[in-house]
């Protein structure tokens, strides 16, 4: 127990005051020659006893008196075994929950409000000298200043500048960053408060929360951590959860289905809900739909583009429901204008199908060997080697080597030139290669454009079964990233019954890590595909035909688009994804851009916002990080153009629900927190913890109490006893 | 010699002189019908005529005269007396007490006083007075005289007095009853501090002599309300070993109720027996006392 003003507790020694009386009274008394004695005497004897007691009860209470007034005045503080200076500054770290379920609006304003009133609260009620700083969890966690602020003023007015409505929260990522910013703090006193809505969805995938308890202890001063719930359950809500479109490489002028599926969370049906398409921010057709009970729809819209490069298209629900920011999603497209291809065919045949390039041209452009009405994004031109020279190089976007023997050193030169400024080339293996001149000319020890040399023949050609099959796995590359959707193909089904193997890809692969790569590998481990990047150019070589000679590829479905894929990704240079989930980086390689150029980003909530580019090896980049939000992001490059980028996140948080009571009781158990339901209530708990709970009241009760049982005990003990 | 302004103040003999006068009114019913002598048996003799006023006592009109005058006269009668007084005065330790609102007069000089009064009355009513003092034996015994230089005496006697030692009215008044043959009336002036039942044993002693009781008790106005407020030591008057520490106000109720008690079980007493008990309290003028006193006498018979 402490006192807030320790020097009135020391009134407490006036408890002397009536002691001190009464022992005067027993000393200085009067003295009275008495005639009635007769009468005094019997009532002394009667009730000498008692008189005793009576005395000793009216003594201590009225010592006691003023012992209860002088602790009344000190205003004692109940503490706990850890007693802290009261307005001692604080550590402390609010993470706040910014995600776009923070947008649901309830009677008296949505969550986010109520959230930041609650922080600005907290924040208002630190100490002088405390630093603070706020994790803000929606997308990717993220801090409100890049140092802990002391002024907690100018940290509220950032904070209530703040809006919701970012992706998902990552509650793990932001305690996380929340220990380490706690990490870097100075004070004694260290406190998280984590004000969220709750929802399960953000906490489930935490797993075992006392994870988080763990290195809250690990911490050199483990944080007092609360959690303050805001927002009350919802149903309804309707929601645009998913947009479908094909993955592939997309021309201009194709058709192309883009599905939106809309949801409704609520148990109610609802009705009209009019879902509009837009492309470039253009609506472009509309559909009206009726949602049951929770349930979903998906809604078709055909489209197509008329110009090549970046565009997008965005379906949103108009919906009456308390969370409007979830009705909406969009797509980025890169629409592409005619792709070139040179297809050098090693071993023409007259017969169809019998030469090198057959396959590949037809898989290339289906739409043009189907003669149907449909445009073709690929454009091809077959020729034999002797035909390769330095014009019809340039005039290609991709050229492909297929089972060449070799090239006489004239066309090596325009073709490491071609590839050096940016070309893309495609080596395929065949039983026509000169394999010293791969070896010694096109790989040259590393120096060449080839990634690995062609090595020795393996597999059988004429055995009755497969002898190796493509490694299913997860693909990163963009060409094979098609295939990681099981709907799009199984790669692993295609059956290789001969192969080269490409020699010293170890070596290849650990002295140059950064441009080598392998994209694919046989289940005999042998390297399939092989990438490597050469100055602004990009070379994959493939370690069988692109005909059906060494493997059955060709007739399987997914020749098509693992060609298109490779050929569009090759053609477009190495181009980083442009629909991104929240948080994650937006990157864009820049080909005719100055080093350092000025760019700027238009981003969803309307703010324009100027990046750098960066120089990483022989590319220009330009790399944006602040992608919390989902939308639509507009990088407008010096050359007028627009690319676009769109930042989605999971839609596990549209489900309105919060964690109930008990679940909250047993996450702040497992956390090993406390819970408050206000900031109020965090101010009390926390000015408890800080000074105690302060008494002063009650013992101005027991004050009272004893002035008053004083008096009726006076009374009452001067009373009639006979 | 002792002489009665030695007792009684020039304002005090004053009043008695009303007193008197008042007395004599009594006596020769001079006030109005209602007042009668309060002594039977007394022998009366024609004084004149007065005429009849309204609340005359019919039974006094003389019928006779009115016979012969028409008009309505009532008779009067001189009183001739053969009183016999003896006041028994208290002189114990516990009548010494002097209170603060007492002017300085302690509860034996008010009874001395008192009894002074009493005696000059009587002996200017021709009635015989006596005297009895005593504490816890009978003092000095001066039988009744008519004589009016037995005023002296008596006076002289009382200013001899000195309140000392305990009470025993009881054993006091057993003895005395032996002593005071005649019938007459007894007037008591005590605390009346003692034993109530062996009080009113003696008392009924007195009564069964056919003496007539009168008892003025003596209060000082401390003892009816006990107004003490500090830690007080309480010395007994009688004996001086006797002394308590206490604080009074945790005494006063219970004393009060003591008090109470002590006085309903005397005025109970006396009733039972007839006896006319008269509270007095040293700071209410004694003289004003017995005039009420008498006052009260007068309306009872």
């Amino acid at each position: 127990m402490t006192f807030l003003n320790q020097i009135l507790a020391f009134g407490a020694a006036a408890f002397a005051i009536p002691l001190v009386i009464h022992i005067l009274n027993r000393s200085r008394f009067k003295q009275v020659e008495w005639g009635a004695m007769h009468l005094l005497e019997s009532v002394i004897k009667v009730n000498h006893r008692r008189f005793q007691i009576e005395q000793l009860l009216l003594l201590l209470i009225r010592c006691a008196i003023p012992i209860m007034l002088a602790l009344c005045l000190a205003r004692p503080v109940l503490t706990g075994a850890t007693a802290l200076e009261g307005d001692a500054p604080v550590s402390l770290v609010v993470v706040l929950d910014t995600s776009y379920s923070m947008d649901t609006i309830d009677t008296s304003g949505t969550r986010f409000e109520h959230a930041v009133e609650a922080a600005c609260d907290i924040i208002e009620s630190t100490g002088r000298g405390s630093e603070i700083n706020v994790i803000m969890t929606g997308g990717k966690p993220t801090l409100l200043f890049d140092q802990p602020l002391f002024d907690s003023a100018a940290l509220v007015r950032r904070l209530r500048q703040q809006q919701a409505g970012l992706g998902a929260s990552d509650m793990q990522g932001a305690i996380d960053e929340a220990l380490a910013t706690m990490a870097g703090m100075t004070q004694a006193r260290r406190e998280l408060v984590i004000i969220s809505d709750f929802q399960p969805a953000d906490w489930s995938q935490i797993g075992d929360e006392s994870s988080i308890r763990q290195q809250l202890e690990t911490l050199s001063i483990t944080p007092v951590l609360t959690l303050l719930p805001v927002g009350s359950p919802v149903n309804e809500n309707v929601t645009v959860d998913a947009i479908n479109f094909p993955q592939r490489a997309i021309g201009v002028g194709q058709q192309v289905d883009v599905r939106g599926t809309v949801r409704n969370h609520g148990l109610a049906p609802v009705e009209k809900v009019r879902v509009v398409m837009r492309v470039d921010g253009e609506e472009v057709d509309v559909s009206q739909i009726t949602l049951g009970a929770n349930s979903s729809t998906q809604v078709l819209f055909p489209c197509s583009f008329e110009t090549a490069g970046s565009h997008t298209i965005e379906i949103s629900a108009s919906a009456d429901d308390p969370l409007i920011t979830d009705n909406r999603m969009a797509a980025a497209f890169n629409i592409w204008d005619t792709i070139t291809v040179l297809l050098v065919d090693g071993d023409p045949s007259g017969q169809p199908l019998k030469g090198e390039t057959d396959f590949l041209s037809i898989a290339l452009t289906p739409f043009t060997f189907g003669r149907v009405r449909l445009t073709d994004l690929v454009e091809t031109q077959t020729v034999n080697p002797t035909e390769v020279n330095e014009e019809l190089l340039q005039s290609s976007r991709v050229v492909v080597l297929a089972n060449v023997a070799k090239l006489d050193d004239k066309q090596l030169t325009a073709l490491t030139a071609y590839v050096e400024q940016g070309g893309a080339l495609l080596v395929t293996a065949g039983d026509r290669l000169d394999l010293n001149w791969y070896r010694e000319r096109l790989f040259a020890d590393g120096a060449g454009l080839l990634p690995a040399p062609f090595g020795a023949m393996l597999g059988q050609i004429d055995g009755e079964r497969a002898t190796a099959r493509i490694v299913a796995e997860r693909f990163d590359h963009p060409t094979l990233e098609f295939f990681n959707t099981p709907a799009n193909g199984d790669l692993s089904k295609a059956e290789f019954r001969r192969w080269m193997k490409l020699e010293q890809i170890e070596q290849s692969a650990t002295q140059d890590d950064e441009t080598n790569s392998v994209l694919a590998r046989l289940d005999t481990g042998d390297p399939l595909l092989l990438e490597r990047r050469v100055e602004q150019g990009v070379v994959i070589q493939l370690a069988t035909t692109c005909d059906a000679d060494w493997n059955d590829l060709p007739l399987r479905p997914f020749y098509v688009p693992l060609m298109q894929q490779l050929v569009t990704t090759m053609a477009s240079g190495l181009m980083p994804p442009r629909n991104i989930a929240t948080g994650d980086q937006a990157v864009a390689i820049l080909s005719g851009t100055e080093p350092g150029s000025t760019l700027s980003m238009l981003t969803p909530d309307g703010s324009r916002r100027t990046l750098q580019t960066v120089t990483e090896g022989n590319a220009e980049l330009a790399r944006f990080d602040r992608t919390q939000r989902p939308g639509i992001y507009a990088m407008s490059l010096p050359s007028t153009e627009t690319i676009h980028f769109v930042a989605e996140t999971s839609r596990s948080e549209s489900d309105l629900a919060t964690l109930n009571d008990t679940s909250l009781k047993s996450l702040s158990e497992s956390l090993g927190s406390s819970m408050v339901k206000s900031s109020d209530e965090y101010l009390r708990q926390d000015q408890l913890r800080r000074h105690g709970q302060e008494i002063w009241r009650y013992v101005l009760v027991g004050f009272l109490s004893l002035m008053v049982l004083e008096l009726v005990l006076q009374q009452r003990f001067s009373g009639v006893r006979v | 010699m002792a002489h009665v302004s030695d007792v009684l103040t020039s304002q005090d003999i004053g009043k008695f002189a009303n007193l008197q006068v008042l007395a004599r009114q009594i006596v020769e019913g001079f006030c109005n019908g209602l007042h009668r002598s309060p002594h039977k048996g007394f022998s009366v003799e024609f004084k004149e005529h007065r005429s009849y006023v309204n609340g005359d006592d019919i039974r006094t009109i003389d019928w006779k005269l009115f016979g012969k005058t028409d008009r309505l006269y009532i008779r009067e009668y001189e009183e001739e007396t053969n009183l016999r007084c003896t006041i028994l005065l208290d002189s114990s330790g516990s009548m010494s007490y002097t209170g603060s609102r007492s002017d300085g007069v302690s509860k034996h000089d008010y009874a001395v006083r008192t009894a002074a009064a009493l005696a000059y009355l009587m002996l200017h009513q021709q009635d015989s007075v006596g005297l009895v003092t005593f504490n816890d034996a009978v003092q000095k015994y001066i039988p009744p005289r008519a004589r009016p230089r037995h005023l002296r005496t008596i006076i002289d006697e009382l200013k001899r007095q000195e309140p000392e030692r305990e009470t025993e009215l009881g054993d006091v008044f057993h003895q005395m009853v032996a002593k005071i043959q005649r019938r007459g009336l007894l007037i008591i002036i005590s605390d009346l501090f003692s034993d109530v039942n062996q009080l009113m044993k003696s008392l009924a002693h007195f009564r069964h002599a056919n003496h007539e009781i009168i008892i003025f008790q003596i209060w000082d106005p401390d003892e009816l309300d006990f107004p003490f407020r500090q830690w007080t030591q309480f010395a007994s008057l009688e004996a001086a070993a006797n002394r308590h520490l206490v604080d009074p106000a945790q005494l006063r109720r219970a004393y009060l109720e003591k008090l109470e008690v002590f006085r309903e079980q005397l005025a109970k007493g006396c009733n039972r027996h007839r006896i006319s008990l008269v509270p007095m309290t040293t700071d209410q003028p004694y003289a004003d006392a017995l005039a009420a006193y008498l006052a009260l006498r007068r309306k009872s018979t």
